[in-house]
């Protein structure tokens, strides 16, 4: 017979969670985790407790509080958290609302900006699909199509690659996809994102879950 | 005054006869400019009137291993299938935070002091600029892989100060030679900046770059040389440290991170700039006109001294020739409308 734990206890568990995530505590999580899911916790409040982490290191990565590197130790352990979360969450018949296609456009092979994107989006709980780089418009359009994505982001560091994005936008809509476009990237400014008709930029990682969140309401 | 004299008047913040210029283009434009000119790839520079004569080898050497895959010095494998200049790292050495088993290349390798000669032969009234890319940050990330340097800056961080330590005594090793030859100047390239803040934030840099960069410059300055420095990005609050670290010029000064003119006005007399020239809207996607009159209102702000004019980055190949040719030449015809230097 399963016990359920007292909501003290319960409480504890996810808070000592969301602060692992908050500090990069990889390990630190992982036994959280691990915990949380012994004690048969609501795994939607596992997940939950893990959002709120993250959550918290997007505003302070925003407000120069913390910077790359505090950002990268926190995905990688809401990475391993999920690891041992999500085959739960499938069990229960639970998925992320929204599905993002991201990638860098054809001609370019930077991605450190775009995973760093990709990291906070999945730490804010959509479902991530990283097409990697030098992506073509079309493999895009499949992959929105084939994931029923809400969102697409597109990330380019150069002059010489930005151009892309317009053609991508533009076959996009050709296509008739439902799903927004957001985009950034070094030299990417809001006009620039307005006059090729995307539906948003981000200036950072963090700003592009505000930015998902508003245009997925 | 030799375009040697006319920089260092530049440097040391007095009013130049007109302002410097040096420019640099990836390999497209280069070649475009060539064709345009009649010129042989290394005429161009002479060409164009460039002030600095660049020596040393800014992104060292490479092997070709077939397949657009080009092997550096240090053991980091480049993919150029899209970039060819550089490209982007594609396989690391170090693949834990370990400096075990790993072995450094020579900094004093020949080929980084082969051509010095010639090249001052070529561009002999030049500002001899020995140059040293991916110096420091860069180098440690190449080597490593960036998420991985950037984790180990917490969690490894004594790692990360015996890596950068051995990265500079490299530097060091590779200068102290340079030093050997009629040079007026080192340049350290090495990228901290985002299109927003440093990438490793202000506290790391200043516990793991600074006391590296103390060394480094220390070096060049006990020599009595210049000191310039490359770091794309929005790097402006690290302005006061450069300077008591004794830095005399920062390139590339990019117009869309920095209130270049500002910046130019805050630091009189303390702190030169070589670039400012935008590279990320006005040269791509500006008009020739929008060109002359940015580039007329930088060259007005530099001719008091503190000023190199250029584009703020290697000119690209989405740039057309016709705002290429409109900064040479506002450049080599500034003030009286006279051909200055380069024809």
């Amino acid at each position: 017979m399963r016990t359920v734990k007292a909501p003290n206890d319960m409480s504890e568990i996810l808070n000592t969670l969301t602060e692992s995530i908050k500090a990069g505590k990889r390990k630190d999580a992982k036994a959280a985790t691990e915990q949380a899911l012994s004690e048969n916790i609501d795994p939607q409040q596992i997940l939950a407790a893990l959002t709120m982490g993250m959550d918290d290191v997007g505003r302070r990565f925003k407000a120069n509080e913390i910077f790359v590197p505090e950002v990268l130790v926190a995905a990688r352990s809401m990475k391993s958290s999920m690891e041992l979360l999500e085959p739960v969450l499938a069990e229960s018949g639970y998925t992320p609302d929204h599905t993002v296609i991201i990638g860098t456009v054809e001609g370019d092979l930077h991605d450190i900006g775009k995973n760093l994107v990709a990291m906070m989006l999945k730490g804010a709980n959509f479902s991530v699909v990283d097409l990697g780089t030098n992506v073509g418009a079309q493999a895009f359009v499949e992959a929105a199509q084939t994931h029923k994505a809400s969102l697409i982001g597109l990330s380019a560091l150069l002059t010489t690659t930005m151009t892309a994005m317009r053609e991508a936008v533009a076959l996009f809509r050709e296509q008739g996809l439902a799903a927004k476009v957001m985009i950034g990237g070094a030299p990417i400014t809001e006009q620039f994102a307005q006059d090729i008709g995307a539906d948003g930029y981000a200036t950072d990682a963090a700003s592009s879950v505000d930015l998902a969140r508003s245009l997925v309401a | 005054m030799s375009r040697r004299d006319v920089v260092i008047t530049a440097l040391r913040g007095e009013k130049p006869p007109y302002v410097p210029w040096s420019f640099r283009f990836t390999r497209e434009p280069r070649q475009a400019l060539c064709a345009h000119y009649g010129v042989a790839d290394e005429e161009l520079d002479q060409r164009l009137g460039n002030h600095l004569v660049e020596l040393g080898s800014d992104i060292g050497f490479f092997e070709d291993l077939g397949r657009d895959k080009h092997r550096d010095v240090f053991g980091v494998v480049w993919d150029r299938s899209v970039d060819k200049d550089i490209g982007i790292v594609c396989d690391f050495p170090l693949k834990e935070p370990t400096l075990e088993g790993y072995a450094f290349p020579d900094p004093l390798d020949e080929r980084f002091f082969a051509d010095i000669e010639a090249k001052c032969g070529r561009q002999p009234d030049c500002f001899r600029l020995f140059c040293l890319g991916f110096s420091l940050f860069e180098r440690a990330w190449t080597l490593r892989g960036m998420e991985n340097l950037m984790m180990d800056f917490l969690e490894e961080p004594e790692f990360v100060e015996e890596l950068l330590t051995r990265i500079a005594d490299y530097n060091l090793a590779q200068v102290k030679k340079a030093l050997t030859y009629d040079i007026d100047g080192v340049y350290y390239g090495d990228d901290w900046g985002q299109q927003q803040g440093l990438i490793m934030g202000y506290p790391r840099w200043k516990e793991f770059i600074y006391p590296q960069l103390e060394r480094m410059y220390g070096l060049v300055k006990a020599a009595g040389k210049f000191q310039f420095i490359h770091s794309c990005g929005d790097v402006d609050e690290l302005f006061p440290d450069l300077i008591a670290l004794g830095l005399d010029c920062f390139n590339p000064f990019q117009p869309e991170v920095m209130d270049t003119f500002a910046l130019m006005q805050q630091y009189r007399e303390q702190l030169s700039f070589w670039g400012g020239l935008s590279t990320q809207s006005t040269l791509p996607y500006g008009s020739p006109e929008k060109v002359r009159r940015e580039s007329e209102r930088l060259l007005e702000a530099g001719s008091l001294g503190n000023y190199i004019f250029s584009p703020s980055h290697a000119v690209e190949s989405d740039v057309p020739m016709e705002n290429m040719l409109t900064f040479i030449e506002t450049a080599q015809t500034q003030g009286a409308g006279i051909m200055i230097s380069g024809a």
